[in-house]
């Protein structure tokens, strides 16, 4: 996880340098998604104990750029062991990117969850939807209530 | 991805032969029910809630889809317009997991990854086997459904089990491996290869399942005594290689040929299989949840 989080930051540092700090927030939800926000962007992807429930995927679906949502929509699909789980946007918005990468290439999300395996980029609309999420605390207290 | 259809049994079966890693992945493969507990520690086995059954006979197979995608719905609603602290109260809860049981006339389905992609001349000719061809939004991929066939469709709240996907999956192949340890047949499962398996190219039911908000929908097909000529007009599961075969075969090739593998047969065994396995009280449904049994019924009713 650690090495993971020290990844991202080398990747974005040379625009830090550039700009004034820049920090990300990360929250997750009850589904076991994780939600980057940086502005009033983010990205999401399912946590590395969603991918253990899973199994190996081997199928992925991602929405398009330009697609309005709403909260709780069904925007993308991931296959494991012939079982296919829906995957839902935790926020209203547009979504401004789904990962190609990970649709070519689904071990990724076995492989990295949180970093390379992201889902899909949102532009977000309603910034209080940010607070009914958790945050790294309380979902790491969901994952030792064994949910 | 292109799929073809194969008819000449022939040329699957020298194919099969000649492929080494299937035999290897087959001697690798696990029996039955080494793990009972589906990684659930004792404290949440004793939790589990009762599954309520219902064997509907044969359903048509479009009306047996808009059931379970209205059953999802119903129950997805009902659970979520809990509090989340209060989503583990069975007692507020008017419907309950459900096993159902049915047959199908003779329909091919297919999977999501597979929409839009079987070429229109291909769908011509399995209509024209006096056949339906159905995609749906299940795992897996092309399979066959039909009389002789004991579909399972358990539709659980997964949360109410402690059940990752992988482990519910798991169940469902443990569930058929023990029902055909009860027949004397040794079936397994491979990994990276979903199914239950009597040998390492024959598979004796098919896995296909969705998960919506940890509500589970379609399920298995295990061939009691279906007509295997359905299956040698796709290639099963895109598996090249791989054919299907039925308890009925497997007895005859056992010497017991005057053994009752019918789907009435076959149901009561594979019910207490799925208790055995699942660790959880397993009752007729309209004394489970008559809620829930109406619903279906309704939904099903001709």
């Amino acid at each position: 996880m650690l090495s993971v989080l020290r990844t991202a930051r080398v990747r974005f540092a040379p625009a830090a340098r550039r700009m004034a700090f820049r920090s990300f927030v990360t929250k997750y939800t009850e589904s076991h998604e994780w939600v980057r926000i940086d502005g009033d962007t983010a990205t999401i992807g399912v946590t590395d104990y969603a991918q253990n429930a899973l199994g190996d995927v081997v199928y992925v679906e991602v929405p398009e750029a330009n697609t309005e949502v709403e909260a709780e929509d069904v925007v993308g699909i991931v296959e494991s062991v012939k079982s296919t789980s829906d995957i839902y946007s935790p926020l209203s918005g547009t979504i401004i990117e789904g990962n190609a990468n990970v649709v070519a290439n689904t071990k990724l999300v076995n492989k990295s969850p949180e970093a390379d395996g992201w889902l899909f980029k949102i532009k977000f609309s309603d910034k209080e939807q940010l607070d009914a999420l958790l945050d790294a605390t309380k979902y790491k207290q969901l994952i030792e209530d064994g949910h | 991805m292109a799929i073809a259809s194969i008819r000449n049994f022939g040329q699957i079966l020298s194919r099969v032969q000649s492929h080494p890693t299937t035999y290897r992945a087959f001697s690798a493969a696990t029996t039955g029910t080494s793990d009972c507990t589906l990684s659930r520690t004792a404290e949440q086995l004793s939790q589990l809630p009762t599954i309520g059954y219902v064997y509907l006979g044969e359903v048509p197979y479009r009306k047996a889809l808009e059931m379970q995608k209205q059953l999802c719905r119903r129950r997805i609603d009902e659970i979520y317009a809990l509090p989340q602290a209060d989503r583990a109260d069975l007692n507020l809860r008017q419907f309950s997991d459900t096993l159902i049981l049915l047959q199908h006339p003779p329909v091919y389905t297919n999977g999501r990854r597979n929409h839009g992609k079987l070429q229109p001349d291909e769908i011509e000719r399995l209509h024209a086997l006096d056949c339906d061809y159905v995609e749906t939004n299940r795992g897996g991929e092309i399979t066959f459904h039909g009389p002789g066939q004991l579909v399972g469709y358990p539709n659980l709240y997964l949360k109410d089990h402690f059940l990752a996907t992988k482990c519910f999956v798991k169940g469902l192949e443990y569930t058929i491996a023990e029902t055909c340890a009860h027949f004397g047949i040794e079936a397994k499962t491979i990994p990276g290869f979903p199914g239950v398996w009597t040998s390492p190219t024959q598979k004796v039911a098919a896995l296909g399942t969705h998960v919506q908000r940890y509500v589970t929908s379609h399920g298995f097909a295990l061939n009691c005594t279906t007509d295997m000529k359905w299956f040698r007009e796709i290639i099963p599961c895109g598996l090249e290689g791989k054919t299907a075969i039925s308890l009925q075969t497997l007895m005859e090739q056992h010497g017991k040929p005057n053994c009752d593998t019918s789907v009435d047969a076959v149901l009561p065994i594979l019910r207490k299989s799925f208790a055995k396995v699942f660790g959880c009280n397993v009752k007729p449904l309209e004394d489970v949840s008559p809620a829930t049994f109406k619903f279906i019924q309704e939904l099903v009713k001709l």
